[in-house]
C-alpha cells in the first residue's frame, strides 16, 4: 500500500483515505545560492518522479520542509508554478529547522510534504493591473506571484513593484531586481531604512513609494507580504488609492506544526492560517481578530 | 433503531463475552477519582463513576505517540504503521460520545489522520446514562443527548439497562454475548421518565444566547484581563478536555543519534510559546490573550467550520483548574461583563 | 571528528554524574559519539587544555570555580549545564537565605577558617553563558540524552517554559492540593513527566520556577486549598532564589 501523501494533488490510482499526510516525501538539493547573509535560496526536486509531476501548486502556498532528526518547519514557495520539476525556497536562517537546512550541502535529501494552504488569486487577477508591496523577506511568497505574472504577463494590465528592506545587503533577489528596474513592462521600486554609501535607490519605509505611484481603483489587485507591522500601514495606503478591500490580498505567517489544520497553532481569530489562508483578502482579515 | 432491555445482573456476561474479542477499555476507580483503563474484571467496572480525569481522546490521539520512524542518513521515513487494536470503550457518557463526533470533524476531512482513523475505525463505543454532576452543563449544548455515534447506548431505567442500538456490530455483540429482551411501554415510560428526571438534574444552566457574536462584539472587554490575572497557563484546561485537539511535533533521535522517531504530543493554545513564530513574534504573547482565544476557538472558531461549538459541557477542565476558572462563569461573564 | 567532551565538577553531590553512569542501555552507545578527555568521576587525568563540549555539574560557591568557568567558556564551543545545582543555583544557594556568613557562622561556628575564597552560591550562568540546560536534581537521562542530542546536532538550548501541573493531568494523577497538601507542580517547569507525583510524592520543584509561571495565582491557589500561602515562597526557596519566589 502506498502510505505517503500528496497533499491536496491525491490523483489516480492512490485513494486519499490511504495516503499518510504527515509523511514527508524525499526531495533532493539541486541547487543552493547565497541571497544575504542570513538567506539562501534552495533548489528542490521531489525524487520520486510521480510526485514531481503530480505537484501543482499556486503562488502563495507553502510546504513544510523536514530535516529528520530537528524536525519541520513551513516555508512558502518563491518559484513560479509556471516551472514545473523543481520548486525553490527563499529561507532565512532563524531557527533549528531552517539553521540545519542552512549547513546542507547540494545533493543533499531533504523531506518535503504540500503544497499546503489557499494562494493568491492568480486567475481572478487576470485581466487586471497588479500592485504587489513586500517588505524584508515578505518577497519569498510574492516572488511565486511575481515570476508567475511575469509567465504570463500578457494576460495582466499596469504591474507595479514595491519592495522594502532594511538595509541594502538585505535586499533578496537583488540579482534579479536590479536588471528588473531598468524593464518598461514592470515598474519595479526599491527602498531600503538604512542605506550604506552604495545604495542609489530609494530611502525610506515601503510606504512612501506610494507617493510614487498611480492606481487605477477599478481595475487594480493588491497583494502584500511582510512583516506583522507593515500590514496595516500598507493597507492603508492602498484604501487611501480607493483600491477595494477584497481586492487587497494579504499574506500571514503564523507558527505551523500540521499545515493541515489539525495542530491548531497557527490559529488567527476563528480561521486556521494553513488551510484557510495563509493569504486572505483583506475583508476577510478585516474580520478575523488578532489578524492585523 | 433498535432497542434491547438487559437486566443490569447480565451486564457482566456482556462486558466478558466482549473481551473474547476487543480489549475492554472503561471506568475504574484510581483512588477517589476514575480512570479509563483496560477492565480485566467486570467487576472493577464502575459505571457509577462521575467523570474520569482524562476524557477517551487519550485511545483515539494518545497524549504521546510516535508517529514514525526514520533514518537520519538519507532523510527517510523507515516505518509508519499505527498500532490499533481491536477495542471497546464501555461505558462512555453522552458528553464523552457526543465529544468524539467533534474530534472526527478535524482528524477526517479533507486530509485523513491515519493515526486517529485506525483507533476510530477499530473502536466500539459502549455508551451510559448517568447523573449530572455539579461541575455539568452539557445541556446548554444538547450533548446531554446522544442520538449517534455509539454502537450500543445503555440507559438506566432501574433494575435494567433500555439499550439502544446504533449499528450491525452492536446487535450481533448483544446478540451473542448477553441475554435481552424486546422492549415493552413500560420499558419506553420508565426511559422517558428517567430522562425527564435527568434533564432536571442540572445545577447549570448557561445563557447561551449570541454567544459568537458576543465573542466578537466583546473581544476587547476587560473581563479576559481578569480570567489572564487568575490564569496558572497550566495548561491542564487542554489536557482533561474531550475536544481539545492541538498538538506539537518534535524529533528525537536515538543514542546513536543514526535513527530516530518523529513524536507527536498534546499541545495547548494556554502555553506561552504555542503562537510564537521563529523570528520571536508571539500573537498571543499575554495570559489573557491565550485564555480568550480558548473560548473564541472553541465557541465561534470551530462553530464557523462544522456548526457546533468545540464543547460537550463535562466540566473537566473545571475540576481540573486550580485558578478556579469555570466555563459556566466565563460564559457568564461574557454575557454580564462583571467577573465575580 | 569526534567532538572532544570533559565533564566538570562544582559544588554539587555528584547525583547527576552518577546519572550519567546510569545510562547502561545507551552508555555506550553516548560514549561512541565522542572522545570524553576528562571526567573526574570516572578518571583520574587531568583536564586537558583543548576540548569542545563542556558539561558542568553543580553551583559556584568559590572563586576558584569563578576562573577554573571562565577558563572552561575560553575554551569549549559549547557550554552544558545540568543538574539543578549548575541550573538555578539549588541547594548550595540555599545558603544565601539568611545571609551566606551567617550561615556559615551557624553551621561551623566562629573563628573556624572554612572554604576560603567562599562566594554566595549561584548558577553558571551568573558567570559565563551556558549554551545548554539541563535542569533536574538529579538530572533524567533521558533528558540529558536528547539535550547532548541538540549539542551534537548543534541545534538551540531547549528547556521547557511550561508547568509540570499539564504533565500531571495526563499521568491521571490525583491532586495533592486537593488534600490540602503543598505541591509545587503549579509553577514549576516541566519536562519530569510528573514524575514524583506519579510515584506518590508531591511536587518539589527541583527543575525550578518556570519562566511563564503565575505565583501570583499560584499563592490564592494555595490559599483556597488551605495551604498557607507563605509556603509556596518558603518551599520554591530549596531550588531558586529569593528574587524568584517573590516575583
Amino acid at each position: 500500500m502506498d502510505t505517503i501523501m500528496r497533499g491536496t494533488h491525491v490523483s489516480g490510482a492512490v485513494p486519499e483515505s490511504t495516503v499518510n499526510p504527515y509523511r514527508p516525501w524525499p526531495a533532493r538539493i539541486t541547487s543552493i545560492m547565497d541571497l544575504t547573509p542570513q538567506e539562501k535560496l534552495f533548489e528542490l526536486r521531489l525524487i520520486d518522479s510521480d510526485a514531481r509531476e503530480a505537484f501543482d501548486f499556486s503562488a502563495g502556498q507553502f510546504v513544510e520542509l523536514s530535516v529528520f532528526g530537528v524536525g519541520e518547519a513551513p516555508i512558502s514557495i518563491s518559484s513560479a508554478p509556471s516551472k514545473q520539476g523543481f520548486i525553490e525556497l527563499c529561507v532565512r536562517n532563524a531557527g533549528d529547522v531552517t539553521g540545519a537546512l542552512h549547513r546542507k550541502q547540494c545533493g543533499d535529501i531533504v523531506g518535503l510534504r504540500g503544497p499546503f494552504g489557499r494562494g493568491f488569486p492568480f486567475e481572478e487577477m487576470k485581466g487586471h493591473d497588479v500592485l504587489l508591496v513586500a517588505g524584508g523577506l515578505g518577497i519569498a511568497p510574492l516572488k511565486s506571484l511575481i515570476n508567475h505574472i511575469h509567465d504570463d504577463r500578457h494576460d495582466f494590465g499596469k504591474v507595479t513593484i514595491l519592495y522594502g528592506a532594511k538595509k541594502p545587503d538585505e535586499v533578496l533577489f537583488r540579482y534579479q531586481f536590479d536588471m528588473w528596474q531598468h524593464r518598461d513592462d514592470f515598474d519595479l521600486m526599491l527602498t531600503v531604512d538604512q542605506p550604506d554609501d552604495t545604495w542609489e535607490g530609494e530611502v525610506g519605509l515601503v510606504t512612501r513609494l506610494f507617493d510614487k505611484i498611480d492606481v487605477d481603483p477599478e481595475n487594480t489587485y493588491g497583494a502584500i507580504c511582510g512583516p506583522p507591522v507593515m500590514y496595516k500601514y500598507v493597507i492603508a495606503e492602498m484604501r487611501k488609492k480607493a483600491m477595494d478591500v477584497d481586492r487587497i490580498y494579504v499574506s500571514f505567517e503564523r507558527r505551523m506544526k500540521c499545515g493541515i489544520g489539525k495542530c491548531g497553532h497557527c490559529g488567527v481569530g476563528h480561521q486556521y492560517a494553513c488551510v484557510d489562508g495563509p493569504v486572505f483578502n483583506y475583508w476577510e482579515a478585516m474580520n478575523l481578530q488578532e489578524a492585523i | 433503531m433498535f432497542f434491547r432491555v438487559i437486566a443490569k445482573d447480565r451486564l457482566p456476561d456482556l462486558v466478558r463475552g466482549l473481551s473474547t474479542e476487543f480489549e475492554v477499555v472503561g471506568p475504574v476507580a484510581k483512588g477517589e477519582k476514575f480512570v479509563l483503563a483496560p477492565i480485566e474484571d467486570p467487576a472493577s467496572l464502575r459505571l457509577d463513576y462521575d467523570t474520569t480525569v482524562l476524557p477517551p481522546k487519550k485511545w483515539f490521539f494518545p497524549p504521546e505517540e510516535t508517529i514514525m520512524r526514520f533514518r537520519v542518513a538519507d532523510n527517510e521515513v523507515v516505518d509508519d504503521e499505527v498500532y490499533a487494536p481491536p477495542r471497546v470503550l464501555f461505558g462512555l457518557h453522552p458528553c464523552d460520545v457526543n465529544s468524539l463526533l467533534l474530534m472526527d470533524n478535524v482528524f477526517f476531512g479533507k486530509y485523513v489522520d491515519p493515526y486517529y482513523r485506525a483507533r476510530r475505525e477499530n473502536t466500539l463505543i459502549v455508551g451510559v446514562s448517568c447523573t449530572p454532576s455539579d461541575t455539568c452543563f452539557c445541556n446548554a449544548w444538547g450533548t446531554d443527548e446522544t442520538h449517534w455515534g455509539f454502537d450500543i447506548f445503555l440507559s438506566d431505567i432501574g433494575d435494567s439497562y433500555f439499550a439502544s442500538i446504533r449499528s450491525v456490530k452492536g446487535a450481533e455483540l448483544v446478540d451473542r454475548h448477553v441475554e435481552s429482551r424486546d422492549i415493552t411501554d413500560e420499558d419506553t415510560r420508565l426511559f422517558q421518565e428517567r430522562t425527564a428526571a435527568f434533564k432536571a438534574a442540572f445545577s447549570n444552566d448557561v445563557d447561551t444566547s449570541q454567544l459568537p457574536l458576543l465573542l466578537d462584539a466583546k473581544f476587547d472587554s476587560p473581563i479576559w484581563e481578569a480570567f489572564g490575572e487568575k490564569c496558572l497557563a497550566c495548561g491542564a484546561c487542554s489536557m482533561v478536555c474531550p475536544t481539545c485537539y492541538c498538538f506539537d511535533v518534535h524529533d528525537e533521535l536515538e543514542a546513536d543519534q543514526q535513527h530516530g522517531r518523529r513524536v507527536r504530543t498534546w499541545d495547548s493554545c494556554q502555553f506561552k510559546e504555542f503562537a510564537a513564530v521563529a523570528h520571536g513574534q508571539n500573537f498571543r504573547d499575554t495570559r489573557a490573550s491565550r485564555v480568550k482565544y480558548r473560548y473564541y476557538h472553541k465557541q465561534w472558531g470551530y462553530l464557523s467550520k462544522f456548526e457546533r461549538v468545540l464543547c460537550v459541557g463535562c466540566g473537566r477542565c473545571a475540576r481540573a483548574c486550580k485558578a478556579n476558572i469555570n466555563p459556566v462563569r466565563v460564559v457568564e461573564a461574557l454575557q454580564t461583563g462583571v467577573v465575580d | 571528528m569526534a567532538p572532544r567532551v570533559v565533564v566538570v565538577s562544582l559544588a554539587s553531590d555528584f547525583g547527576c554524574q552518577v546519572q550519567l553512569t546510569n545510562m547502561e542501555d545507551d552508555l555506550l552507545d553516548v560514549l561512541g559519539l565522542m572522545d570524553l578527555t576528562y571526567w573526574q568521576l570516572a578518571s583520574s587525568g587531568h583536564m586537558p587544555d583543548a576540548y569542545d563540549v563542556a558539561i558542568i555539574e553543580g553551583a559556584v560557591t568559590t572563586t576558584e570555580h569563578v576562573e577554573l568557568l571562565k577558563d572552561v567558556r575560553s575554551k569549549a564551543a559549547a557550554v552544558v549545564a545540568i543538574g539543578t545545582c549548575a541550573v538555578t543555583g539549588g541547594i548550595p544557594a540555599l545558603a544565601n537565605t539568611a545571609g551566606l556568613e551567617t550561615r556559615y557562622a551557624t553551621v561551623y561556628g566562629g573563628g573556624v577558617a572554612v572554604a576560603p575564597g567562599r562566594i554566595a552560591p549561584a548558577p553558571i550562568d551568573s558567570i559565563i553563558d551556558v549554551d545548554y540546560h539541563v535542569p533536574g536534581c538529579p538530572i533524567d537521562t533521558a533528558e540529558f540524552l536528547r539535550g547532548l542530542s541538540r549539542v551534537l546536532q548543534g541545534l538551540s538550548d531547549h528547556m521547557p517554559d511550561q508547568m509540570m501541573c499539564a504533565s500531571c493531568k495526563v499521568s491521571e494523577n490525583a491532586c495533592f492540593l486537593e488534600v490540602g497538601t503543598v505541591c509545587l507542580g503549579l509553577v514549576t517547569r516541566a519536562g519530569c513527566k510528573a514524575k514524583c507525583p506519579s510515584l506518590g510524592r508531591p511536587c518539589t520543584g527541583c527543575r525550578g520556577i518556570a519562566p511563564d509561571a503565575n505565583l501570583a495565582s499560584a499563592r490564592e491557589v494555595f490559599a483556597r486549598y488551605g495551604c498557607d500561602p507563605a509556603s509556596l515562597a518558603s518551599s520554591l526557596l530549596v531550588y531558586n532564589t529569593a528574587a524568584e519566589v517573590t516575583a
